[in-house]
């Protein structure tokens, strides 16, 4: 189990990190855009989410890799990753021709990208209930 | 005999330092790869010289700004960007003097119609008709994409006169170039979409994929201008 939980947020953090650097290198408007086409968010709220989300990414990815509070990191990369996967399901689901938007431009929103974020979904879920489970080592006596 | 284990804490504990030493490297990295105001990307190639397009070619040549809109005829996205924020754009930006416009043509392959809508658009510009016909011809996209029937589009909105020079043009293939050109510098900026916008600013360019809504593009292009 132990491994298994180093190796699932190793991936997730890599994950997180990949996604933030590929909005950070690019102009915030890039993310703007697909943000908006998702039809969700209001137009003065997308400038902020663009700006900042890349970097509570960037933030989440560092936490996963380093272990540190793993539970509650855990918690909110699952809910991060779980409002991603309702807003992609529901695009798909009414047609929607956009992009993703996970690692950048590019990317058409597809079966293809809801399985990866599925996925990720799933093994998110499953470091934070293996976190939950692991018991917290006791503090040593001197 | 001999035994073979090892302590499985020696393993993990080196591999866990490995990879805090990795984090560490790769999120340095990105931070210096990635500041807060992200560097704009650098041209990929020299600035392609646009010959006698000059028609589609709108605002002040010193303006600092210089937006690069490559669009496709039979494009839906295309066709908002075209009809909703160029006008705005053309009003607060070209109009007074911060950008340049030039607009640029990109056929899809997929589109089956949208390099002649192009190559009619292309010699409408020569007649000094560009606007209108490039118009018009977002406007009925969803008539001639069906048909393919852009003469009878474009009809409706030139005289007859001048619907029989268009013709003309459009029978000669040589105009054609025209959309060729601007493939080719397309291509050049590794134009993967449309409709695509290529801002820059500062001799660096930027390129934004997808319909922008002008209030996002606007408080971009301020932020950029006011630097």
């Amino acid at each position: 189990m132990k491994r298994a939980l180093l190796a699932g947020r190793l991936i997730l953090g890599i994950v997180f990190l990949y996604a933030a650097y590929t909005k950070l290198n690019a102009p915030w408007l890039v993310f703007a855009v697909s943000i908006n086409s998702y039809q969700v968010v209001p137009l003065n709220l997308i400038e902020p989410i663009a700006r900042t989300l890349p970097w509570f990414e960037l933030l989440l990815g560092l936490l996963l890799l380093s272990g540190l509070w793993l539970r509650w990191v855990g918690l909110v990369c699952t809910g991060l990753l779980g409002f991603f996967f309702v807003l992609m399901v529901r695009s798909f689901a009414i047609g929607l021709q956009i992009d993703c938007g996970c690692f950048g431009p590019g990317e058409a929103l597809g079966p293809k990208t809801l399985v990866r974020d599925g996925t990720l979904l799933a093994l998110s879920l499953a470091v934070t209930v293996f976190a939950f489970l692991k018991p917290k080592p006791s503090p040593v006596n001197g | 005999m001999f035994s073979t284990a090892q302590p499985d804490v020696s393993i993990i504990g080196v591999m866990r330092t490995a990879l805090l030493l990795t984090a560490a490297l790769a999120a340095a990295s990105i931070m210096i790869a990635a500041p807060a105001d992200p560097k704009p990307v650098e041209p990929k190639k020299a600035a392609f010289s646009y010959g006698d397009q000059k028609f589609k070619t709108y605002g002040s040549p010193t303006a600092p700004l210089t937006l690069e809109l490559y669009t496709d005829y039979e494009c839906p996205s295309c066709r908002v960007m075209f009809l909703d924020t160029l006008p705005k754009l053309m009003e607060e930006y070209v109009k007074t003097g911060k950008a340049k416009l030039i607009h640029r043509d990109f056929p899809l392959p997929m589109h089956k119609f949208s390099r002649q809508a192009a190559k009619w658009a292309n010699c409408a510009g020569t007649m000094g008709r560009y606007d209108l016909v490039s118009e018009q011809i977002f406007k009925t996209q969803m008539e001639w994409s069906q048909n393919g029937n852009l003469d009878g589009a474009i009809a409706k909105v030139l005289p007859p006169g001048e619907m029989q020079k268009l013709r003309a043009l459009v029978a000669d293939t040589k105009i054609d170039e025209g959309a060729t050109a601007d493939v080719a510098q397309g291509q050049r900026d590794a134009v993967n979409q449309t409709p695509t916008l290529e801002i820059v600013y500062k001799g660096k360019r930027e390129q934004i994929g997808g319909n922008t809504p002008f209030q996002l593009l606007k408080q971009y292009l301020d932020m950029k201008l006011a630097k």
